[in-house]
């Protein structure tokens, strides 16, 4: 029995899948568990496997890369050796045309009223339907050259009409003068009516073209427009959402992180004991927020309808840039880990993300995020907030300055001064408590032994 | 103009009748003194007495093969099932002699008589007593059938019923008989075969069965808020069936849907595609579509009943579906 491949649900709340591309070609055998294609999903790439075997037929209505599938969808189908198609094996049987020869046996032969491609992969013929087709008819339209903007791009009666523009006079066009109108951008409706008006004969020949497209100005290069990938329209839902319904408060601060900058050169230069990798300032601040969240439960909370959640786990999402766009995958657990392991884990989730690998329970779960934007020579930002999530907490750059440490004595030294942002959901969380957060980040960035005893 | 429930309009209506014509009867469970199951004859028994209010034991072969009898010899019965389901128990008599004798006595012998009985999947009633039906009925030829779905239509179309010399299926969605609505005070009919234009739209035509008419407007009414312009049409009556309504609709949008609470396959939609494809393939401009109860007998349970019927939702989603072919 034919089996149908179908967009599968890689997560409770994927509706659609886009095709990246099939792994295995049209008339392949294929095994339980092969890789049959990729989608695109919920900001992951995955690979679908055959949870059946047989011989890949793929459609030729099936969907292409880089469109939405709807999750169910057939995708293909898995044929046994010699069987047909579903929708052929339903065909009505052909048989012999009629010819004198067989017409004395006094049986009549049966004609298909819908004769079938041959096979599948026939192009088929422009649809349309009947009204459209009696229209044009009406009001003298040849549809074969239109496309149709119904589905699967079937003529429908708005298309014929928006064919014959009812101002526009009839083009009487040699079929040289369309090809090279057509290669040179003239609208023969246009140039037709500009010469009505100028009072030339309508017939439009080779030379007329050719004169108008002398005169035609060269198009200014068009701004590229790309559709939106899955992963662009799902950030755009999602941080408009945020900052549609979020109360959103940025504050600002900055924190010395000499003694921060200190403690992971030292690190770094420890190449005996040092983990690997090396720890970066977001390992270190991932490892230093979830600690502080665990004495800020306020802050460590998402907002489920009409409930506020305080989460006891520290779940850090982590924004990270890639290729394809901003994703944010997740630590588990960030508070029971410690530098060393967190920065195993962001290297590997970080490595799985930018290739577009990562599973999508590593890109979801978070209750805090971290978003860093200091190799960037960024200070203070004000960054969204990344629902369900109520703060998040931006960092910027680090940066050497003079700075007054000591009023009595007006003593100056370089200082390493880090710029934090710290944007919370008022609705969720009052500014008071949102602010002994960001302090006691700060306290702990100015002074590291407070929070890596711990 | 006065506001009556479904079901007052109703009985208003076979009161009416039966105070001009004596020979008009009632037979059923529970429509003497009791008044019938769902108030279809309440007070009629103080005014006819048992005579005309005639009560049966649980037996519907046996009072709808007499009815059929007392109908050929010129009396007018109004056979009253309660649930339609019941009916079901008198098949043989209905398909084999009711419907059947005006055309084996050459029109000599007439059938004037008025099976009524509620239908339609409402409140957790459970498949016995969930059944729509019509399809059966519109498929055999002798037949009437009216599915009213307004408190004014209720009346004038069982007057029109009980008047008939045909025996008519009168058939009560239970979701409407205490749907209210305006009726007029002086007496009016509506004649059977005459559809009714519920809401003028330009966009798509969607005819609506019964109960599912009020769900389509309800959905209609959301669609409007984006521009979305729906034709409703209520067919008011099955067999016949006011094709020319319909196409007429049909030939100014281009694009059917047919919404209907009963199952999908050999339905009242199929056949009504079926003579749009005939009669107006030329103004088609989309496939027509059906959106159906689910085909499975009804479950019992209030969340899986809600999930088979057609609800405001589905109806917008499909009514899109239908826009974008």
């Amino acid at each position: 029995m034919a089996v149908e491949v179908v967009m599968p649900r890689m997560g409770w709340t994927m509706e659609t899948g886009r095709l990246v591309e099939w792994l295995k070609h049209n008339g392949d055998t294929i095994e339980v568990g092969e890789n049959l294609f990729t989608i695109e999903s919920d900001k992951a790439v995955l690979e679908v496997e055959a949870i059946d075997s047989g011989i890949l037929h793929i459609p030729p209505d099936a969907p292409t890369p880089d469109v939405d599938v709807k999750v169910g969808a057939t995708m293909a189908y898995l044929l046994q050796p010699g069987e047909a198609l579903p929708w052929q094996a339903a065909a009505p049987v052909t048989s012999a045309p009629f010819t004198p020869a067989n017409e004395g046996n006094g049986h009549i032969a049966p004609i298909a009223a819908h004769p079938l491609p041959a096979t599948a992969s026939d192009s088929r013929k422009a649809a349309i339907s009947p009204r459209a087709r009696r229209v044009a008819r009406e009001i003298n339209v040849d549809w074969s050259t239109l496309s149709g903007s119904g589905k699967h791009g079937r003529i429908v009666e708005r298309d014929v009409r928006a064919a014959l523009r009812p101002s526009g006079p009839a083009v009487r066009a040699t079929p040289l003068a369309r090809r090279v109108a057509a290669d040179a951008g003239i609208d023969l409706e246009e140039l037709a009516a500009s010469r009505l008006a100028a009072g030339a004969s309508k017939h439009i020949s080779r030379a007329d073209v050719d004169a108008a497209a002398a005169l035609k100005t060269p198009p200014l290069p068009s701004p590229a427009a790309t559709p939106l990938t899955s992963l662009r329209r799902i950030t755009a839902q999602r941080m408009a959402t945020s900052a549609h319904t979020t109360a959103p408060v940025t504050l600002t601060t900055e924190a010395d992180a000499t003694e921060l900058v200190e403690l992971r050169t030292k690190i770094k230069s420890d190449v005996g004991s040092a983990p690997q990798p090396v720890p970066s300032y977001t390992d270190l601040l991932t490892r230093l927020v979830a600690l502080a969240l665990l004495d800020h439960p306020g802050l460590n909370a998402t907002l489920q309808d009409d409930t506020i959640v305080l989460h006891t786990t520290v779940h850090i999402g982590i924004a990270v840039d890639t290729e394809r766009g901003l994703m944010v995958p997740v630590v588990r657990d960030a508070h029971n880990k410690s530098v060393g392991q967190i920065a195993a884990e962001t290297a590997r989730l970080v490595e799985q993300t930018r290739i577009g690998r990562a599973a999508p329970d590593d890109l979801r779960g978070g209750t805090f995020t971290i978003t860093n934007l200091g190799m960037y020579e960024i200070d203070a930002f004000t960054p969204i907030i990344n629902l369900p999530e109520c703060a998040i907490l931006g960092v910027g750059r680090i940066v050497s300055r003079l700075e007054l440490i000591d009023e009595m004595t007006e003593k100056v030294a370089v200082r390493k001064m880090m710029a934090l942002s710290l944007t919370f959901d008022h609705r969720v969380v009052d500014g008071a408590p949102a602010a002994r957060f960001l302090q006691q980040i700060k306290r702990w960035i100015e002074h590291p032994y407070a929070w890596v005893t711990r | 103009m006065r506001e009556m429930t479904f079901t007052n309009a109703a009985r208003e209506g076979l009161a009416e009748e039966m105070a001009r014509d004596p020979s008009i009867f009632v037979v059923g469970e529970g429509i003497g003194a009791r008044g019938g199951n769902f108030n279809t004859t309440t007070g009629l028994y103080e005014l006819y007495g048992p005579e005309r209010l005639r009560d049966t034991p649980i037996s519907e072969r046996g009072f709808t093969g007499l009815c059929t009898g007392a109908a050929m010899t010129g009396a007018r019965p109004v056979v009253d099932f309660m649930f339609l389901d019941f009916l079901l128990d008198g098949m043989g008599e209905l398909i084999n002699q009711t419907a059947k004798i005006q055309y084996m006595s050459d029109g000599r012998i007439p059938m004037p008589i008025v099976f009524r009985g509620s239908i339609g999947i409402v409140g957790a009633s459970a498949t016995h007593h969930s059944g729509n039906y019509y399809p059966i009925f519109t498929h055999l030829p002798g037949f009437r059938v009216v599915v009213p779905t307004t408190p004014r239509d209720a009346k004038g179309l069982l007057k029109t019923a009980i008047r008939s010399d045909d025996p008519v299926f009168f058939l009560e969605h239970k979701a409407l008989l205490n749907s209210k609505g305006p009726v007029p005070e002086e007496e009016y009919l509506i004649p059977f075969g005459q559809a009714e234009i519920r809401l003028a739209g330009r966009d798509a035509t969607v005819v609506a069965i019964a109960a599912m008419v009020n769900r389509t407007l309800e959905a209609c009414a959301e669609l409007a808020g984006e521009g979305i312009a729906i034709e409703v049409i209520d067919p008011r009556t099955l067999a016949p069936l006011d094709i020319d309504t319909i196409l007429e609709s049909v030939h100014k949008t281009g694009r059917l849907l047919i919404v209907d609470e009963d199952f999908a396959p050999s339905g009242i939609g199929a056949e009504i595609a079926a003579q749009v494809m005939a009669l107006a393939f030329d103004d088609l401009d989309a496939p027509v579509m059906r959106l159906n109860g689910l085909h499975t007998p009804t479950p019992y349970s209030p969340s899986l009943e809600a999930a088979v019927i057609p609800n405001t939702k589905r109806i917008m989603e499909v009514i899109r579906d239908l826009l974008a072919e």
